[in-house]
């Protein structure tokens, strides 16, 4: 307990520097902005703004891509409320009660219990991080290759199981991203592999054309093809402020959300969106004000806000403490810190105490700074939803091709970033999700490199696998999750949830 | 009894397929090794037996988890995709023998891209899609030897294309607005190495 407040003490101390401050604050009003967009999320925007965090210090880039991550959710909750369209994917289920309680005069009472909810659950998953953190690594040190081989394959298979629509295909894209990962020198013999003579491929596909082609340019694409219908809102905000009636009945609400964000945030695959639709399905069955849902009830956004904002913090958890992302935006993350020349992993915390340290006291000072941010004004962000988005996409098309260009200054990523456009493109109007795939590729160079040295330890044994307690946990596990969802009723089941 | 195949998932599944084979092709070129000393080919080639498997399941799936039908192609669209292909290809391949700056880096490849794209601009179905990158080969085309402020222009305006509610002073306003903030974010604050202005 004490080491956990002095190094909490040593993070704030890092945190609290002028330039960790400004970028803390540049990366949530960054978050806020394209959380009140739609049509622009922060995979996109992290992965436009990888090639720029080049430049900074380790700290400072990791503070400013998390506060853009937690910002969104921030953000997501505003539109969702008074336009009843959600600006991320995380603040769908906001829609369904904080509209109609907008349409009922009290969109201030929503907004406020979105951002307190917001706070508070931020708050409570700062201080989960931090406690569970050192823990867990410590837990992780223990581990061999082919136990981190079979904790990769469990998180890749549970990421799998939790993407929309059909597993199979999502378990597809998982393995067509580790194949993708492949492309490049193999870093055991240095033999060139898939590269096709082509010099820059040698170090790889570089990880920011694909995202950037198929969470960025793609989107923009798809976006234009959907006629505009964002229509500028005539609802007043009204008070700020929530009546003691709604702040009883909220309070509950917040802490159930807050309790399943938690939680959800740190399966891989669950993240945000996952969290918030969780806690509404929570709150519509066992909340006092149940019987109210579909005509505004207050706990319908107060659990969920509070979920994804938690969840948003928590997934930070695997990635900071085993180096395994559990979403999309992780895997940018996993990118940014090889961008700076720190492999993620349990040996972070103890080689990088100003990152992991620093890390978690900005979190919580970035949740003050938006609760500042989204507040009191308001009315700016509202503004902000009148720029069309004919406007916007040009905007962020330039900064994607400078980013991209200015990565290696090789126009050939310029390409690549069309290629993966187009095949970001083509995988919507598949129906197959691109998230897996950036997954899959992120952990597919890792996962050979355990495998191979399990299996050289192992002297070829393929059941040190099962042999291993903590790797046969993590493989049981994995096996039962992919059975379970085999199983018709339970599939339905899901399918029936994730179509509410 | 009526067809439920779903035809999203039977071409995601041939998709996976095809890949995993021409990677199996590929891989041939690579020693596999042993599973105790696993060589640079032992890696790609269980991932993409994997992926070739998978491909199969999503493919039988398929037949019963319809109708799912993929989006009508019209003509237009098989047309101009086909034309855009041969064109670009032809562009790529002659386009060096004409002028030397396409013998340069990737500009050959950069051209043959942006004329198929072009090409498939004329049809409803790629039009968006096909604006949006044909402006990006543009910037690409343009960036090195026509300098930073040439290429942004021609990225912004092409790209306008691709939504018909633009006016011509709305273009203007963001074309200028752009140029300014992307001249004081990349080369002011940011201070990235590129040209400026077209190179003599």
């Amino acid at each position: 307990m004490e080491l956990l407040i002095t190094n909490l003490m040593h993070g704030f101390g890092v945190a609290l520097s002028i330039q960790n401050l400004l970028f803390a604050l540049l990366g949530a009003l960054i978050g806020t902005a394209i959380g009140v967009l739609p049509g622009i999320g922060p995979v996109a925007t992290i992965s436009l703004l990888l090639p720029i965090t080049f430049g900074l210090p380790a700290t400072t880039a990791i503070i400013m891509l998390a506060g853009i991550f937690y910002g969104a959710q921030y953000g997501g909750s505003t539109t969702a409320i008074l336009l009843n369209l959600p600006g991320e994917v995380s603040s769908v289920v906001t829609t369904l009660e904080g509209y109609k309680m907008a349409r009922n005069g009290r969109a201030g009472a929503a907004l406020a219990t979105a951002a307190l909810g917001s706070f508070f659950a931020g708050t409570v998953a700062t201080v989960l991080v931090a406690a569970s953190g050192p823990m867990l690594t410590q837990v992780a040190l223990s581990f061999g290759p082919a136990d981190y081989f079979s904790l990769m394959l469990l998180g890749l298979i549970i990421a799998c199981v939790l993407a929309q629509g059909s597993i199979v295909k999502a378990i597809g894209m998982v393995v067509f991203g580790v194949a993708l990962g492949l492309v490049g020198t193999d870093v055991q013999t240095g033999q060139q592999r898939f590269t096709f003579g082509i010099p820059e491929l040698s170090d790889g596909i570089g990880f920011v054309p694909i995202a950037m082609g198929m969470f960025g340019i793609a989107e923009i694409v798809l976006n234009l093809e959907r006629p505009e219908s964002r229509s500028v809102m005539s609802t007043k905000v009204g008070q700020l402020w929530l009546t003691k009636e709604e702040f009883r009945r909220a309070t509950p609400a917040v802490l159930r959300g807050t309790i399943v964000g938690s939680f959800l945030g740190i399966l891989p695959g669950g993240g945000a969106s996952l969290a918030a639709f969780g806690s509404y399905m929570m709150e519509r069955k066992m909340s006092k004000g149940r019987h109210l849902f579909g005509t505004g009830a207050i706990e319908g956004v107060a659990g969920p806000e509070a979920a994804n904002n938690a969840a948003a913090q928590t997934s930070f958890i695997p990635l900071l403490t085993l180096g395994i992302p559990s979403n999309a935006v992780m895997a940018l993350m996993v990118g940014a810190l090889i961008i700076q020349g720190i492999q993620p992993g349990p040996r972070m915390v103890e080689a990088q105490p100003d990152l992991f340290w620093g890390l978690i006291a900005s979190m919580w000072i970035g949740n003050v700074m938006l609760l500042v941010i989204n507040l009191p004004m308001i009315g700016m962000w509202v503004k902000l939803l009148q720029v069309p988005y004919r406007f916007l996409y040009p905007s962020i098309l330039v900064f994607c091709c400078i980013g991209v260009y200015s990565l290696n200054n090789n126009v050939f990523d310029v390409y690549m970033t069309v290629a993966f456009t187009v095949f970001g493109y083509v995988c919507n109007k598949l129906k197959m999700e691109p998230a897996p795939l950036l997954i899959g590729f992120v952990l597919g160079p890792m996962m050979e490199e355990h495998l191979r040295r399990a299996m050289l330890l192992s002297r070829g044994d393929w059941s040190v696998f099962v042999q291993r307690p903590i790797s046969a946990t993590m493989l049981g596990i994995a096996a039962i999750a992919l059975i379970l969802m085999a199983m018709p009723n339970i599939r339905k089941g899901k399918e029936k949830a994730m179509a509410e | 009894m009526k067809l439920k195949l779903n035809g999203k998932d039977m071409a995601s599944g041939i998709f996976l397929i095809v890949i995993a084979l021409a990677g199996l092709y590929l891989n041939m070129d690579h020693n596999l090794g042993n599973a105790r000393r696993m060589g640079p080919g032992y890696m790609p080639m269980m991932v993409f037996w994997i992926q070739a498997g998978l491909g199969l399941i999503v493919c039988l799936i398929s037949l019963a988890s319809g109708p799912d039908p993929l989006e009508k192609w019209t003509g237009m669209d098989a047309g101009t995709l086909v034309g855009g292909i041969i064109l670009g290809v032809i562009a790529w391949k002659i386009s060096p023998s004409v002028w030397s700056f396409f013998g340069q880096t990737y500009n050959a490849v950069g051209l043959g891209i942006m004329v198929a794209f072009i090409v498939m601009a004329f049809s409803a179905g790629w039009k968006l899609l096909a604006v949006i990158c044909a402006s990006i080969c543009l910037f690409g085309l343009a960036l090195e030897s026509g300098g930073f402020f040439l290429a942004l222009t021609g990225l912004i305006l092409v790209s306008c294309i691709a939504e018909h509610t633009h006016t011509k002073k709305g273009v203007a306003g963001l074309l200028v607005f752009l140029l300014i903030m992307c001249w004081w974010v990349f080369i002011y604050e940011l201070d990235i190495r590129v040209n400026l202005w077209p190179q003599t």
